[in-house]
């Protein structure tokens, strides 16, 4: 079967075949790599070939100058995360068929990331953010013996296994809409790892984790949008992992953060009022006391008044509000 | 560039980041050269498990002896001791590090069943044993700060006075050529698989290590002994780990048949793996196979010991396939998977040459001998990784630095140059590999016929003469891979010339050599090693080494 | 055609053109909206993430009552469809967290059977009221005008809660029903990104870079509007699109439509009743262009 692939091709060193034509840059915040061109192959495969059997068939008969990183090609090692039809795939798992659009596949490095060449990106951020978030057991004292396990429920051990199966792709930082307009942020990949050592029940320093997780860059840059647990391969599902970290850190008392004091405020005005109330939700996640950042939402409140679209000042009650107080009240846990 | 170092490990698997673990909790300034990123290593496709004798039920004996047996006695028996004693307090270790291994019912670690073992002695994380531990091993090593030259890829090892004392890599990113000086280097750089077509391999698995040792003369041994897996999937050669027959999946022929029953009544699916090969290649051969494949049916185990315990696997199954494994048996045959061989090395990981160590799969201790048990090669990487991790350290403590190696470095300049200046003549680097791995797995596979061998050393012979001349279709720096391609089927080349010569010589049928004219085992005139050593004109030079026989004598071997 | 109708807070709070404009075009859709007065807020994906068994509890509530009517729940917010989507989805494959939240709404007189079907309006436009009697509605075509489509996370993400694997078209329903319209649907990268609203109150200038870059690209694409199902998401991208353009340094001024608002100009409505002059960004360039005063 014959397929159409376009593929995003970049050399620093400005060679380029014939046929490669120049690409729009995009747009931001998926500007980060330079402008690439374009060069179409065509390939002759089987009908459940994937991206990465094309991409290898044009590397080794057609044109040997693509770069492009692989090995397993079985879902396994992380190499081939690229970006197919300008989402974060790993090439090995896309099936052409599924993905030929308007006669054709586009291939690209994603350029969320810095590009080394073709559709070798550079790695670094992703490996940084690994890197900081301590992915490492911090053995819980007494460690047994050198002859002895830790005892610990096999449940407790299952409960980790989706983390450990992150292959450390990077799909998911590639596409993180946070990373695009936050460098800072930590990231899916890095932050279910911290999941993965932080409710290990083997280690010392969760409440440690915690802590430097409810930081700026943590858990509560996350814009909560499942763009991760769309694009992971694996099923690690990170955004639930940072959310299990939320719940974490906020048991734990780490609760001096806007992210928390949004929850707080929103829980507060679901409770009294059985609704959401937008005037009193900003305030209060900033902190009542945080005079330069309550200043920078005045402009805001001035257009919503210009355009009378202000809440009513006085919060009105949904009918029926006692049954929501009592459904609070009878759950229990956070928020009664 | 020269950079110095006390250790360089070569490799970022399992043995090569346990040997750097290790060289650095040593003392030594360690650094590891890797043309991939370590978490893209190899190790991480290990699925079903690592095998230790823990708990009082089981003993080491019991693990050497399944160990010594599946090797068809050719497993050097000291070493085999060394690995089955020193397994549980490597596993523990691993534990301790924070692998998140499968628990029983009392919260202690809990086993699985695998081929060759009178015991179920396998511990496992799901069906991805082999990336916990890779990532549980790189966490490691992040927190100890040992320095990684990442893509960075080896072009040759530096020798001073008939010493190990360092290598030339290129930088992949910028295609600079670096010297790196050390005073020992551990070659921990995984296996061969891209020599066959098909193979469960990573395309990475370019057996740079087995060539790059033995064009600097050290031995490499028992090169004749490759490993098809019984269950890898149909059509694309993916490994089907043999987890699902250790959890109690069936092998059927095109007649529903378990047909293990003929060849291993006892051990059943569960037999060694060289003797469950052969087995499907019969069926296949007799025409009760289903296209060249037999099925792997675990449909009885439940949906819950599917998804849970061999998740990866179906998964597999359905992206290639199209099959739900919960619903139907999948095509399986035999399929290359493992090199038993290697450089040839001691207890300690040392080789013959000074300074130069070697650990995993490119090495041979032996304790793999003539067939590896599954879920032995994990406990191989870790045992002789930690230990060639400390003898490389220790060297590196009483050897001078060197202050050589310029004149190497020029040379690899000169020749990755002539190399790149090639004019194209129409034959592709690619085309080459295919060819020669094809004929790999068709006349050095799971038969050899003394006819076939021959005809294998001499379509080498020419491939070699085409090799010459092909071209590097890239003339560019940065990520140059068709350049390390190149380099890679050069690798190829002295690893399937080893192969070939070490399969002529073993006029015998053990472990994984089967031979067709020679069909039984012979212990009168083959219980022995071979080895090849690359000559001075850099022919291969054939040598035996008695195998080490500590307490098992030779027995027949039936599952 | 009956539906139990859920307005959501938003739409009876700081988007209240929402509300009035859903109304005005029922009508012609043969939509009988039957409001669930008393139904709670769905927390927004707040209380789920913080204190699931509450938000079982309060979604399974809205839930029952939907049930009782008799009727499929409509939603007119991204957000209240993805929470709602969501805890459905839960309650009616886990049988503990359907049981727990039963025995929380028992006290209160409600049961909730896993009956309920919840959908957008977007859904219901193409899955129920039709297509046909969409197209039928249409008294002025929107021709020349470039919409760009902003769909909001929730009701693209997570899929499966959505049933998007089986409905995978529901992905393109707003191109197509802005085609429908006879405006010409604007393709941009970030028709199904992330508005930035779930973290406006605790990272607000990351949250308008987000919104703002979304809008700058539709804009650069040439939008001349553009049109979301979701009310949080016009939050960001209206109400605070003067702040989004100083923090990205770019001049935005874009005007963002609900989706009922688009509707309703296309079924030949005044710009008052669907209260299009209650947004912070002028609508005033996109009425001018299908020949309207404001």
């Amino acid at each position: 079967m014959q397929f159409t692939i376009e593929v995003g091709r970049y050399n620093p060193e400005g060679i380029y075949p014939d046929d490669a034509a120049p690409g729009q840059p995009y747009p931001a915040p998926w500007d980060r790599s330079p402008a690439r061109r374009y060069q179409t192959f065509t390939v002759d495969l089987p009908e459940h070939a994937v991206v990465l059997d094309a991409l290898i068939q044009i590397r080794e008969y057609q044109d040997q100058s693509l770069a492009v990183r692989c090995a397993c090609r079985s879902a396994i090692c992380g190499s081939c995360a690229m970006w197919v039809n300008g989402h974060a795939h790993l090439a090995c798992k896309s099936k052409l068929h599924e993905f030929t659009k308007d006669g054709k596949t586009r291939v690209e490095s994603p350029p969320s990331m810095p590009l080394i060449r073709d559709l070798v990106c550079d790695m670094a951020p992703f490996w940084d953010k690994h890197l900081a978030v301590k992915p490492w057991l911090q053995n819980k004292k007494p460690v047994p013996p050198a002859n002895q396990e830790y005892t610990v429920p096999n449940a407790s051990m299952e409960e980790l296994i989706q983390e450990v199966s992150c292959i450390s792709c990077g799909a998911c930082l590639m596409d993180c809409e946070s990373f695009a307009v936050n460098q800072e942020f930590l990231g899916p990949q890095a932050l279910a790892q911290a999941y993965r050592y932080a409710g290990d029940p083997r280690d010392a320093e969760t409440k440690e984790r915690l802590g430097e997780l409810s930081k700026s860059g943590g858990i509560w840059d996350c814009t909560h949008c499942y763009e991760c647990v769309t694009q992971c391969p694996k099923g690690v599902a990170p955004l639930e992992q940072i959310l299990k970290l939320r719940r974490m850190a906020v048991d734990a008392g780490f609760t001096d953060n806007p992210g928390t004091r949004h929850a707080d405020a929103f829980a507060e005005s679901v409770r009294d009022s059985g609704r959401l109330n937008e005037l009193t939700l900003m305030p209060k996640s900033i902190g009542f006391f945080n005079v330069v950042e309550q200043l920078k939402t005045l402009p805001s409140a001035f257009n919503l008044i210009r355009a009378g679209k202000l809440p009513p000042l006085i919060h009105k009650k949904i009918p029926g509000v006692n049954r929501i107080k009592a459904i609070f009240e009878r759950v229990g846990g956070r928020f009664k | 560039m020269t950079k110095d170092h006390d250790v360089i490990v070569l490799g970022a698997g399992l043995a090569g980041m346990r040997a750097a673990l290790e060289a650095a909790r040593h003392g030594a300034d360690v650094a590891i050269v890797t043309k991939v990123h370590p978490i893209r290593s190899h190790s991480s496709a290990a699925q079903g498990g690592i095998n230790a004798a823990i708990g009082e039920t089981d003993s080491w004996e019991s693990h050497a002896f399944d160990t010594v047996k599946g090797s068809d006695y050719l497993a050097d028996q000291d070493a085999v001791e060394v690995m089955t004693q020193e397994a549980p307090g490597d596993i523990i270790e691993f534990e301790h590090m924070g692998v998140i291994f499968y628990r029983g019912p009392d919260g202690k670690l809990g086993t699985r069943a695998f081929g060759g073992a009178s015991q179920a002695r396998t511990y496992f994380v799901g069906d991805i044993t082999g990336q916990a531990l890779l990532v549980t091993l790189y966490d490691q090593i992040l927190k100890a700060g040992v320095k990684v030259y990442e893509e960075w890829f080896a072009t040759s090892l530096y020798m001073e006075n008939g010493g190990c004392r360092g290598l030339v890599a290129i930088e992949m990113v910028t295609g600079e050529l670096h010297l790196l000086r050390a005073k020992a280097v551990v070659v921990a750089s995984g296996g061969l698989g891209r020599l066959y077509e098909p193979s469960t391999n990573a395309l990475i698995c370019t057996g740079d290590g087995y060539s790059l040792a033995y064009r600097a003369g050290a031995p490499l041994m028992d090169m004749e002994m490759v490993q098809y897996h019984p269950t890898t999937l149909a059509g694309s050669g993916f490994l089907m780990t043999e987890a699902a027959r250790g959890e109690g999946g069936y092998l059927l022929n095109s007649e529903g048949e378990r047909f293990m029953k003929r060849y291993a009544p006892n051990k059943m699916e569960l037999a060694a793996r060289d003797v469950t090969s052969r087995a499907e290649a019969t069926e296949i051969a007799e025409g009760r196979g289903i296209d060249g494949n037999v099925l792997l049916d675990v449909r009885h185990l439940g949906p819950e010991v599917i998804l849970k315990k061999l998740p990866q696997i179906h998964e597999m199954a359905l992206d290639y396939l199209g099959i739900d494994m919960v619903k139907d048996p999948v095509p399986v045959r035999p399929g290359m998977h493992y090199q038993m061989g290697g450089i040839r090395t001691d207890v300690h990981g040392a080789s013959k040459i000074a300074g130069l160590y070697a650990a995993g799969e490119v090495a041979c201790v032996s304790v793999h001998g003539g067939n590896r048990l599954g879920a032995n090669s994990l406990l191989d990487t870790i045992v002789f990784g930690r230990r060639s991790g400390k003898a490389s350290a220790e060297y590196a403590k009483q050897t001078p630095a060197s202050t050589g190696g310029e004149e190497l470095l020029r040379a690899e300049q000169e020749r990755l140059q002539a190399l790149l200046a090639r004019p194209y003549t129409g034959e592709t680097p690619a085309g080459l590999r295919l060819e020669l791995a094809t004929m790999m797995d068709a006349k050095v596979g799971l038969y050899r016929t003394d006819a076939g061998l021959h005809e294998a050393l001499d379509a080498l012979a020419g491939y070699r003469k085409r090799y010459a001349t092909i071209a590097v279709g890239d003339k560019g720096r940065v990520f140059n891979q068709a350049l390390t391609f190149a380099l890679e089927l050069g690798f190829l080349l002295d690893c399937g010339e080893t192969i070939i010569r070490s399969a002529i010589e073993r006029k015998e049928s053990r472990g994984a050599h089967t031979h067709v004219e020679h069909p039984d085992r012979n212990d009168v005139d083959w219980l022995k090693h071979t080895i090849l050593t690359r000559a001075a004109d850099g022919q291969a030079e054939i040598s035996f080494a008695p195998v080490k026989i500590t307490r098992w004598k030779p027995e027949v071997r039936t599952y | 055609m009956k539906v139990a109708f859920w307005p959501g807070c938003v739409s009876k709070g700081a988007c209240p053109e929402l509300y009035v404009s859903t109304k005005a075009i029922a009508g012609p859709l043969g939509l009988e909206l039957k409001e669930l007065e008393s139904a709670p807020c769905t927390g927004a994906g707040v209380l789920s993430e913080q204190n699931p068994p509450l938000a079982d509890a309060l979604n399974g509530l809205t839930l029952a009552m939907a049930e009782s009517e008799g009727a499929s729940l409509m939603t007119i917010c991204s957000t209240c469809q993805g929470v709602l989507s969501q805890h459905n989805h839960y309650l009616k494959n886990d049988k503990e967290r359907m049981e727990r939240a039963n025995a929380t709404l028992a006290p209160q007189g409600f049961t909730y059977r896993g009956t309920t079907t919840v959908k957008h309006m977007l859904w219901m436009l193409f899955e129920d009221i039709g297509i046909d009697r969409v197209a039928a509605a249409i008294k002025r075509k929107l021709t020349g005008l470039k919409v760009a489509p902003f769909y909001g996370c929730y009701i693209l993400r997570p899929s499966e809660a959505l049933g998007l694997k089986e409905r995978p078209e529901r992905k393109t329903y707003l191109e197509k029903l802005i085609a429908l319209l006879g405006a010409e649907p604007v393709e941009y990268r970030g028709a199904t990104k992330c508005c930035g609203f779930p973290m406006a109150t605790f990272n607000r200038d990351k949250a308008l870079a987000m919104g703002g870059n979304h809008i700058s690209e539709a804009k650069e694409k040439g939008a001349d509007v553009l049109v979301t199902p979701c009310p949080l998401c016009h939050l960001n991208l209206d109400a605070q699109q003067p702040d989004a353009a100083r923090v990205i340094k770019k001049t935005l001024d874009v005007p963002i439509f609900h989706l009922p608002q688009l509707l309703g100009l296309a079924f030949g409505m005044e710009p008052d009743e669907l209260r299009l002059n209650h947004h912070v960004v002028s609508t005033k360039g996109v009425l001018e262009k299908v020949e309207l005063k404001v």
